[in-house]
């Protein structure tokens, strides 16, 4: 995951596909990889949650809320995850 | 410059005929039919529009999380607590303005691998398995099938973006974790599983050389082992999930620890009620993730309008996520659901909704009368069920994706048709359906119409309407073919006429067996069709007709890869009939092998890999505890032999008959060379350009000429001459009969299929010339019964003669595309020539036609311009296609079929 937040990263961004998506404040179309703006409401993510161990390689981690600390990514949206929990600023 | 075929031809007085039946209009002539959605679908089609076909992580993820720490567990239980965790941690979203929601992934064009299928296609290139499966057969077909490079294709990698499968767009952060998780299936994914055991059967080498050799095109069973069937909304309407999942509860209790007199699957019921119930409450959460995300956005929205749609939709997914629907809103938004749910269950090609508007007829119907919904509401609903549908992608292999389906996900609907008691069962909402068709054109759901001479000449004459829209839908199946056909292939099983009546297409045009359910609503009965039959995706797809003659008339040799593919026939091919019978021979014992590695290959997918709830969801599993696995369908006699290139075979052996056997004009030998020569042109791949009328000489060469126009001037099939028709006939009735010989893994004989889907264009690219005088590396000719282009000069009717010469009933199908100008069908009255035409081939036999109504000179322009046509739609074969989202290959052969300017007789 990168350092800087950006509109993917975003609650109020519905993605159309890889690139791009809408942007449920203003109703238009916003780039995800540009950085997030104002109204920027953080997304729930592996790599926002506190059970998220990281590993040496940037993309990937584990998650320490299923015993067995299985395989997880920082971009992977926990949404729906019941084990998420904030991570403290 | 180097010649054109055009020039070989006019120097010997001969040519061919792209325009038939008069001349075009000196200008390129628009459709003149056009239509345009309400305000809302317009702008979620445009978003369609600019939507890249991406992937995504997420549903394989949580699947594969769930699967890997099940160890031991019941192997249909395991599968099922996968799929519940996996649609339990899909991730909702809703784009502003849509009505109906809900969608494979979070993308609104979203899709994803499946790598419990298979993994090696789309995995980094130097990964191990990736290199095997390249080594495999199995691969070939990647090698040679393309995309369209417009549209919402991610056909390269750029930016965050990395294409996948030719096709997909996935994060390159994601990338790490979906080959992790891919690399979980290593081995024991149904590819990897089944090829370990499809070596063992016999004739495994000739099946793998026909694979590499491209002969056949595909492997079903780990590619696309469900699809070309008809969904069955009914239990989830007529029930709801709550009392479905109660069902499958006390049905446990039910039969816990009894065999019942079945001591081979018997005990198996308790373990298929429990995954059915993991399933559907897996189904149930997902359902009541949406409806919470409808609620916080409404809760976040200022917007009054929107935010009462949030709440209109949060209520509405509310309530079908535990009970039967109230209104037509929401039983449309929960067969949507239950599409979807059936979608991402497995690798899907052709899941048909089937006669959705007689299965939705009786919330309309009440609805309307009791004022809760106007025509206009539902036009904008089925609008936007229209770019829902559109947005949905299928993701497998390159071969399969681009080479077979041209990125198309072939969810048919079908119209017409008669009703349990023999009458016309057509109602107002299909009506409406056409109706959204056209003012919403867009891929999906395309259309057929079940043709039946009972239904009303409105209705007929509406669809016929559509059909001038260009967009290529309605198809046109002949209803009463189909019941024959349906009789006589699951009579065995059961069925009988009332239950034939309930057809409906699968895929782009398989006949698929159906049944009625009843179904009550607010008191009122009411008879609802819907799939009960197996896929009918599955089997031995596709065999290439003409690389057979290639095979044999090169003793078993493939000309393009020389590779030895059957043993020598050693047969010298003296006479007609030796030749025959030696195509005949060499096509039995493709099938024989293929056949086999494909039994096993499903096999091991049921084993392994079974469909939960598409089985909970068709008569009978739910009542007998059995599903797919065990042949808990009502029809399980599905599979078949699907071919590709029948035409060209066909005036392959109408020339070798005329010119080598009966008149003697050219030795065998003289004919072997000229083919092997490319009758002395380039190859299409050098010219770039893949239809007949484009090739070039290679170098100042005459030695071929006199032989290539021999070929290209004898006897053509779709003239009505029985020195052709009575080929095509020869071969049908062997052919179709000679499928039954074979056994599926179901204990049920093979069947004849014959669409070409868009098949023709790589199976063209790996033949060498045919001795009907196409050349290598050109697109067969389309479908079954389409004229290869140019060579049909009689009209119409000739055309038809020639299609109906044998009996379309032995057949699951047959195919015919016919491309009309927009000028030969204008106005009401060109709509009734229109009709009449389609009547005409109906009432001869025909099973199938379908029309592209275009000026070829705009699709000429359009592959120039590609840029100003990203609304282009055309039918290829079965199916309708973005223009831009096609490979050139079929997009030279669309251009080069011959275009009708009249249709008179």
């Amino acid at each position: 995951m990168t350092t800087s937040l950006r509109h993917m990263h975003c609650r109020n961004y519905a993605p159309v596909d890889v690139v791009k998506g809408v942007c449920h404040v203003t109703k238009g179309i916003v780039y995800g990889d540009k950085d997030a703006c104002p109204s920027f409401a953080r997304l729930p993510q592996c790599a926002a949650c506190k059970r998220y161990l990281p590993s040496d390689d940037e993309y990937l981690g584990f998650c320490s809320a299923a015993p067995d600390h299985p395989m997880t990514y920082p971009d992977l949206a926990a949404v729906t995850c019941e084990g998420f929990e904030w991570k403290s600023a | 410059m180097p010649r054109k075929l055009t020039e070989v031809l006019a120097q010997a007085d001969a040519r061919l005929e792209y325009q038939a039946m008069g001349t075009p209009p000196a200008e390129p002539t628009p459709r003149e039919v056009v239509g345009r959605p309400s305000p809302r679908a317009e702008r979620l089609r445009d978003l369609y529009y600019s939507a890249l076909s991406s992937a995504s992580n997420e549903f394989p993820y949580w699947y594969t999380r769930s699967y890997v720490g099940l160890d031991n567990d019941i192997p249909i239980v395991r599968r099922a607590l996968a799929l519940e965790s996996a649609f339990r941690h899909l991730t909702p979203m809703i784009f502003p303005g849509e009505l109906l929601v809900v969608g494979k992934t979070h993308h609104y064009r979203g899709s994803f691998p499946m790598p419990w299928l298979s993994e090696g296609y789309y995995m980094a290139a130097e990964n191990q398995l990736y290199q095997d499966a390249l080594a495999r057969g199995s691969a070939s077909a990647d090698e040679v099938s393309t995309f369209g490079t417009g549209g919402g294709n991610v056909t390269k990698s750029f930016g965050s973006v990395v294409s996948i499968a030719g096709k997909f767009g996935i994060r390159k952060e994601e990338v790490p974790a979906m080959l992790r998780v891919a690399r979980a299936w290593e081995g024991r994914s149904v590819d990897d599983v089944g090829h370990k055991y499809e070596q063992m059967a016999p004739g495994y080498e000739i099946k793998e050389a026909l694979m590499k050799s491209v002969t056949c095109m595909f492997d079903s069973g780990y590619t696309l082992p469900q699809g070309r069937e008809v969904v069955n909304y009914y239990y989830p309407l007529q029930f709801g999930l709550d009392e479905l999942i109660s069902r499958a509860e006390q049905k446990k209790s039910e039969v816990a620890g009894r065999a019942d007199g079945d001591g081979l699957t018997g005990m198996n019921r308790l373990y298929n009620y429990e995954a059915a119930s993991h399933v559907l409450r897996g189904i149930q959460a997902w359902i009541e993730n949406y409806a919470r995300e409808a609620r916080r956005l409404g809760a976040v929205e200022h917007e009054p309008v929107q935010r009462a749609e949030y709440t209109q939709i949060a209520e509405c997914l509310e309530w079908i996520a535990h009970r039967p629907p109230r209104t037509f809103y929401e039983a449309l938004q929960l067969t949507w659901i239950v599409h979807v749910a059936v979608l991402n269950e497995d690798v899907i090609s052709g899941l048909s909704p089937g006669r959705l508007g007689q299965v939705l007829w009786p919330w309309y119907e009440q609805d309307i009368a009791a004022g809760r919904l106007d025509e206009e509401k539902a036009l904008e609903l089925l609008e936007c069920l229209r770019v829902k549908y559109t947005c949905l992608d299928c993701f497998a292999s390159m071969g399969v994706v681009g080479g077979v389906l041209s990125g198309n996900t072939f969810n048919n609907l079908s119209i017409g048709g008669l009703d349990r008691s023999g009458g016309p069962a057509n109602n107002r909402l299909e009506e409406l359906i056409l109706q959204a068709a056209m003012t919403c054109a867009s891929t999906q759901p395309t259309l057929t119409l079940l043709y039946d001479d009972k239904l009303p000449e409105s209705f007929l004459l509406k669809a016929a309407e559509c059909i001038k829209t260009g967009t290529g839908y309605p198809a046109v199946v002949n209803n009463r073919t189909a019941i024959e056909f349906l009789m006589g292939q699951y009579g065995p099983e059961g069925m009988d006429l009332e239950e034939a009546r309930a057809i409906a297409i699968g895929g782009c045009l398989e006949t698929s067996p159906c049944s009625w359910l009843p179904l009550t609503l607010n008191g009122r009965s009411y008879w609802i069709p819907g799939g009960s039959g197996q896929p009918t995706s599955v089997g031995v797809h596709f065999l290439s007709l003409p690389k057979i003659l290639e095979l044999v008339l090169f003793d078993g040799i493939d000309q393009r890869t020389k590779l030895r593919v059957f043993p020598p026939h050693g047969c010298a091919l003296g006479s007609y009939e030796e030749l025959f019978d030696q195509v005949k021979a060499y096509f039995a014992k493709a099938v024989e092998v293929l056949s086999l590695a494909n039994n096993i290959q499903h096999d091991v997918w049921r084993k392994n890999n079974a469909a939960v709830f598409n089985s909970l969801l068709k008569p009978d599993c739910l009542e007998t505890g059995h599903l797919i696995n065990e042949l808990g369908y009502r029809y399980n006699a599905t599979h078949n032999v699907e071919t590709c290139g029948t035409i060209n075979l066909i005036n392959s052996l109408a020339a070798l008959k005329s010119l080598v056997y009966d008149r003697g004009v050219v030795t065998l030998a003289e004919l072997r060379k000229a083919l092997a020569d490319n009758f002395g042109f380039r190859t299409a791949d050098e010219v770039g350009s893949f239809s007949l009328s484009s090739q070039e000489k290679r170098g100042e060469t005459t030695e071929h000429d006199r032989t290539h126009v021999e070929c290209l001037t004898a006897p053509k099939y779709g003239n009505d001459t029985p020195y052709v028709d009575g080929i095509l006939k020869q071969w049908e009735d062997w052919f179709c009969a000679k499928c039954r010989d074979y056994e599926s893994l179901n204990a049920q004989p093979y069947y004849a299929c014959q669409i070409s889907v868009s098949t023709h264009a790589p199976m063209g690219a790996v033949t060498m010339a045919t001795p009907d005088g196409r050349l290598a590396g050109t697109t067969f000719a389309d479908a079954s019964m389409s004229a290869y282009p140019g060579t049909d000069r009689h009209g119409p009717y000739a055309l038809f003669a020639s299609a109906t010469c044998w009996d379309h009933a032995q057949s699951q199908n047959s195919q015919l595309n016919l491309k009309i100008h927009p000028s030969a069908i204008q106005g009401r009255a060109g709509t009734k020539k229109l009709l009449e035409l389609t009547r005409s081939y109906m009432r001869k036999g025909g099973f199938h036609i379908q029309y592209n109504v275009v000026d070829s000179r705009i699709l000429k322009d359009a592959q120039e311009h590609p840029e100003q046509y990203r609304d282009l739609l055309v039918r290829v074969a079965g199916f309708t296609q973005y223009w831009v989202e096609i490979g050139k290959p079929i997009q030279d052969e669309i251009i080069a079929r011959t275009e009708y300017e009249g249709v008179r007789e």
